[in-house]
């Protein structure tokens, strides 16, 4: 007896257990609404990321997903929307450039304070530039063009260019671009942002945060646009790696924000009145690299063989869940420098066996290897569509999902023979530029970095240079020299253009405000949203 | 002359040995029923690639226009993401695991025995070594070897075999050599030694061939276990690559569609429970039959 | 030790990877590769590098992650209470269940109870721990709405109540405090990751206690005892219960390091904010010094686990060395 009785009462201790649980899941929700001071509410705005919110708290370093969290903490001089085609005065009210294009004056807002007590001044630019050139990190690049940074006065600043460039665009990138406190940086050492700090002049506030896992921020009472209307008192970022728990969250309206949830849970959203759907354009897109520097894909046909063999309605269809569009061309639809007339490969496998038969194998039995970034179902999706249309014209696609750092290593051997044959990566702009996607992918390289096809054309890199000279004096003459480089590249064939991504926003229907801008991935501009 | 004679000595006692554990072994309904079930996943495994209603999801073809059906009379476990037959795969993935969970024990084995019977059998310095190296491997914890190793190397399932080999030998080394100590004295041993038989061949042909069998019987047992770490792994993304239909990877994958198609999920997650369940049930088995303190006849 | 970071250390150095690509980040100039190459050391000859990493390592240094920058032991310094509280609690679940299920299998061996509490302990190590988890969200969060699905406490309680900080376990520090709504809500939250996390060493410990029970009942002191005319419930818990504990003692602990590395599996499914969590995100980046970082500790608790076991075994009075 005395042995079941304390089986008895174990079973009881459990069951004890279990009850309080469910009890207290049950106040849950209900108890965040008590508070003991009678003070209102905070109002919190939960965003739930998919990835770590940030992995660098320097604003001149970060060039990865803090800038979800940055673009809420410090401001940029300019922003843009590439929507509208329109620069939007910032931190600079207002600003002009000299006929040359070398010379850019911004004149600066008045009465704008940092987090940290200081007002802005002519002065905290020229610093924060002048940072995030020095330090050479993240993408400082893009300020390469800048010969020197004169201050005039407390608010008018001019930047002096070594050759013509965009700079209203540069100053509106949503990386590297950031004014930070000048006297947070002179009073402080190199690696006092990236231990957690931050002096922006942002509407929130860095409250705390835990590494690689949430951010919590809280609102900036001094902010200059003010806190009059509809704005969150705290923001909440954090990562949540499960598509199903970041879906459920929303649902249920947990988490007010979240993106990257797979089409089919788009789909089976649609009829719930609980969430928005939201479905922007992105300057976001696949491109499928092949290695020209090795048989049997250095042979122009057997790329073009490979070109018309994707599926690219399939891929659209079913791995993208239709939340895409074929490219045309590396600059996706909707970017200035987009050819609208460039020639499009279309799925035609007759056409393909043509093709490879024209180049010396007939039969095929070729064995290529493909890889993608582990973790991304949409690429490895499409990886086995196109493995399935590839087999029937007698090539063998293995297919490799690796961590990013890997392939890009593989992609990067000294010795061609080793690397991959086709490779597909991503791409979006560091500021809207087509100068993002053609230097970067396909300018030619002495030393391998993304230029992952290998490819070396001499009069291709001429015309983009050229037209990057322009861009920042006649955007029409440089988006000219931009499609002409464009034909030479889609003719030559070093890649084909899978597709433009579309940004697939899933919101609970009473986050309101939120406006995605494809310049700025992934980032939600919290001030601007609110609760209804 | 000797060897015969050490044959011999082993060989008599260990026929009755046998006989009287597969007895035992058909006397627990238990045990008995996972027998069966492991012959049957074997019996799957070998017939596979003939017996899956459609072939070709195994591999190549996919079907996107009928994606993540319900289970039907079509489709016995439903269709994945991209069409394909679930019942196929995952039927075909018992051969996967099966295959890989051997070949990492046999690779394991193939490391851990000639190790743990030079180590036992020579003692000294050398057995002093290989047991220090034996004790760092197994001062990980055993998945996070694994997990770290194929990490490391690249992801793929001959990979994910490489890592759960060299996590897993140190076992069968620690246990080889603990039976290679005591049979280093007996009388057939040394007598080989005295007639000056060179040291490599007392360690292959005495030593190992009698202390085999509880190392044997010890790696049957594990089997379950590995085809558990072959399953996380691939779980974790550190496995069988896309389109490969084994069970970890298909879990991992399911994941994305698992609020609309739940039963995609569970399939192969069953089917590794069931498969590691009946290896364990069978294991723990033979251990109480093989330990004489336990065994009631 | 020595041999453990040695061997994480070649482990490291042979991947296909440039760590200073990978501390630049994802889109990086040749020059910023070069000159974090520099920064790390990595021109250096290798034992220059392993001797720096070991000097490091006595002062409790683990290098920086090469994602975040920040140093390795502090991250896991802030990611290793919520791993310990769930190793914690579904340690003491495993204790409280799996033993008794052992005693019940030992006691009625080859009854229909032994069967189906054999089938039960064989089972809960056979299951895939990530597979359990998902279905528990779905029954309990989804379609039963009783429980929540993720993370260590609700968001709305995170950030309006005042989070006790004594010892970093939340249910602890919460039901010291007396704070209720806190402890509550964490209570809800640890139960779904920790029965996922626990159904391992509840097998373990079950099969465990059943087969230390069977082999002690089987001894000659406890046959004298039944000689005896001793009540077979004394004769059970005063002589062979006790007298197995040392063995299932030991299980537990060693149990704990499984239970550790399980917990990898399990967190991210959860969004538990631990150690798991942490290395599968270093694990996709190939975040060499966060890997190792893991890796050591992992190892070093291990051992110390395993030593503790030692110790427990010595204790016991029936081991004579």
């Amino acid at each position: 007896m005395k042995f079941l009785l304390r089986e008895k009462s174990i079973v009881l201790t459990v069951t004890l257990i279990v009850l309080v649980a469910v009890i207290a899941s049950g106040c849950g929700g209900s108890s965040t609404g008590q508070n003991d001071t009678g003070e209102e509410q905070p109002k919190i705005a939960f965003y739930a990321f998919n990835s770590e919110p940030i992995l660098d708290w320097d604003p001149s370093v970060e060039y990865s997903n803090g800038i979800v969290v940055l673009n809420n903490v410090y401001e940029t001089l300019l922003r843009y929307n590439p929507i509208s085609n329109e620069v939007i005065p910032l931190l600079a009210a207002e600003y002009s450039k000299s006929d040359d294009g070398l010379t850019w004056t911004f004149k600066l807002r008045q009465g704008v304070k940092f987090h940290d007590g200081t007002d802005l001044k002519a002065e905290d630019v020229k610093a924060s530039i002048d940072r995030t050139i020095a330090l050479g990190q993240g993408a400082a690049f893009i300020w390469d063009a800048v010969e020197e940074i004169v201050v005039k006065d407390d608010y008018t600043i001019d930047f002096e260019l070594n050759y013509p460039a965009p700079l209203d665009l540069i100053a509106s990138s949503g990386y590297a671009a950031f004014i930070m406190s000048a006297e947070a940086i002179e009073s402080n050492p190199d690696d006092w942002f990236s231990q957690g700090n931050e002096a922006g002049t942002g509407p929130y506030m860095l409250q705390s945060f835990k590494m690689g896992d949430e951010v919590v921020m809280t609102k900036f009472d001094d902010y200059w646009k003010g806190w009059d209307g509809e704005h969150f008192d705290k923001v909440v970022i954090k990562k949540i790696p499960e598509t199903a728990s970041r879906r459920q969250l929303v649902e249920k309206g947990e988490a007010d924000v979240t993106m990257e949830l797979p089409y089919e849970d788009i789909e089976a959203l649609k009829g719930n009145s609980a969430v928005n759907i939201i479905d922007e354009p992105s300057f976001q897109n696949l491109l499928v690299f092949f290695n020209t520097e090795k048989a049997p894909l250095d042979n122009k046909l057997v790329r073009q063989v490979l070109c018309y063999a994707f599926p690219y309605g399939d891929v659209v269809k079913y791995a993208m869940g239709g939340y895409a569009t074929q490219g045309r061309g590396p600059i996706p639809a909707g970017h200035w420098g987009h050819g609208k007339d460039l020639f499009q490969h279309e799925y035609d496998l007759d056409k393909a066996k043509e093709l490879l038969a024209q180049a010396g194998y007939p039969d095929g039995g070729l064995d290529l290897l493909f890889t993608y970034m582990a973790g991304d179902e949409a690429e490895k999706k499409s990886a086995e569509l196109y493995k399935t249309e590839l087999s029937k014209i007698g090539i063998n696609l293995e297919i490799r999902g690796m961590p990013w750092e890997s392939q890009w290593e593989l992609a990067r051997d000294s010795d061609p023979e080793k690397r991959q044959d086709i490779l597909t990566m991503y791409w979006w702009p560091d500021y809207a530029s087509p100068y993002s996607w053609l230097y970067s992918l396909y300018h030619s390289e002495e030393e391998i970095l993304f230029n992952l096809a290998y490819w070396k054309n001499a009069r291709f890199d001429q015309l983009i240079d050229e037209g990057n000279e322009k861009s920042g004096i006649d955007r029409q003459v440089a988006e000219d020299l931009y499609i002409q480089a464009q034909e030479i590249l889609i003719e030559e064939t070093p890649s084909l253009f899978a597709y433009d991504k579309r940004y697939v926003w899933v919101t609970n229907s009473s986050f309101k405000g939120f406006e995605s801008n494809p310049i700025y991935p992934n980032v939600v501009f919290f001030y601007d949203t609110y609760h209804e | 002359m000797t060897k015969n004679l050490g044959l011999i000595n082993s060989i008599k006692p260990r026929i009755k040995e046998i006989r009287l554990s597969l007895y035992l072994l058909g006397r627990n309904r238990l045990t008995r029923l996972s027998l069966v079930v492991v012959i049957l996943l074997i019996l799957i495994a070998l017939v596979a690639p003939y017996i899956v209603p459609y072939p070709e999801h195994i591999e190549t073809e996919t079907n996107p226009e009928d994606k993540l059906l319900l289970p039907s009379g079509d489709y016995f476990f439903g269709t994945d993401e991209l069409g394909r037959d679930v019942f196929s795969r995952v039927l075909y993935g018992t051969r996967i695991s099966l295959q890989t969970a051997l070949v990492a024990v046999g690779l394991a084995l193939l490391i851990g025995i000639p190790l743990g019977a030079i180590a036992g059998a020579t003692g000294g310095i050398v057995d002093e070594i290989i047991m220090r190296i034996t004790d760092i491997f197994l001062s990980f914890p055993p998945l996070l070897l694994a997990i770290a190793i194929a990490a490391f190397l690249g992801p793929s399932l001959e990979n994910a075999m490489l890592a759960i080999a060299v996590s897993w030998w140190p076992w069968y080394t620690r246990l080889i050599r603990g039976q290679a100590v005591s049979i280093r004295e007996r009388q057939f041993v040394k007598a080989a030694r005295a007639i000056g038989t060179p040291p490599m061949k007392i360690v292959f042909g005495h030593i190992v061939p009698n202390c085999i069998a509880p190392v044997i019987v010890q790696a049957s047992m594990d089997i379950g276990g590995v085809i558990l770490t072959i399953a996380s792994l691939s779980f974790l993304g550190l496995g069988a690559q896309p389109p490969t239909p084994e069970w970890g990877l298909m879990v991992s994958t399911s994941r994305n569609y698992f609020l609309n198609a739940w039963w995609y999920s569970i399939f192969p997650g069953l089917a590794i429970f069931v498969t590691v369940l009946v290896f364990n049930l069978l294991g723990d088995g033979l251990r109480e039959i093989l330990d004489p303190k336990t065994r009631k006849i | 030790m020595f041999g453990v970071v040695l061997i994480a250390f070649v482990l490291t150095r042979v991947i296909p990877s440039d760590p200073a690509a990978q501390w630049v980040g994802q889109r990086a100039t040749s020059e910023q590769i070069e000159a974090a190459s520099i920064e790390l050391g990595l021109d250096k000859p290798l034992y220059v590098q392993l001797g720096k990493y070991l000097a490091d390592l006595f002062k409790g240094d683990l290098g920086r992650s090469l994602r975040s920058h920040q140093p390795v032991s502090a991250e896991l310094k802030a990611y290793l209470p919520a791993t310990v509280e769930l190793v914690l609690v579904s340690t003491i679940v495993a204790i409280f269940l799996g033993i008794p299920l052992g005693v019940v299998s030992a006691k009625r061996k080859d009854q229909l109870v032994d069967h189906v509490s054999r089938f039960f302990s064989v089972g809960a190590v056979s299951l895939p721990t990530f597979w359990v988890g998902m279905f528990l969200q779905l029954i309990f969060y989804r379609w039963l709405e009783l429980l929540p699905l993720g993370d260590q406490l609700s968001m709305g309680i995170k950030l309006t109540c005042e989070i006790p900080h004594i010892t970093g376990f939340l249910i602890f520090d919460s039901l010291i405090t007396g704070d209720l709504v806190v402890f509550k809500d964490a209570l809800a939250h640890i139960i779904l990751p920790g029965i996922t996390v626990a159904l391992y060493p509840i097998g373990l410990v079950a099969r465990m206690t059943r087969s230390a029970l069977l082999e002690i009942l089987d001894e000659d002191y406890i046959r004298a005892a039944r000689s005896y005319g001793l009540p077979e419930r004394m004769v059970l818990w005063s002589y062979a219960i006790k007298n197995s504990l040392g063995p299932t003692a030991t299980v537990v602990t060693l149990s704990i390091g499984y239970t550790l590395v399980n917990t990898f599996l399990v967190e991210a499914i959860f969004s538990w904010p631990g150690i798991g969590s942490y290395i599968s995100s270093a694990v996709i980046s190939l975040d060499y010094p966060a890997i190792m970082g893991v890796t050591i500790f992992s190892a070093c608790a291990y051992v110390v686990l395993n030593l503790i076991a030692d110790v427990i075994i010595a204790l016991d009075p029936r081991v004579r060395v």
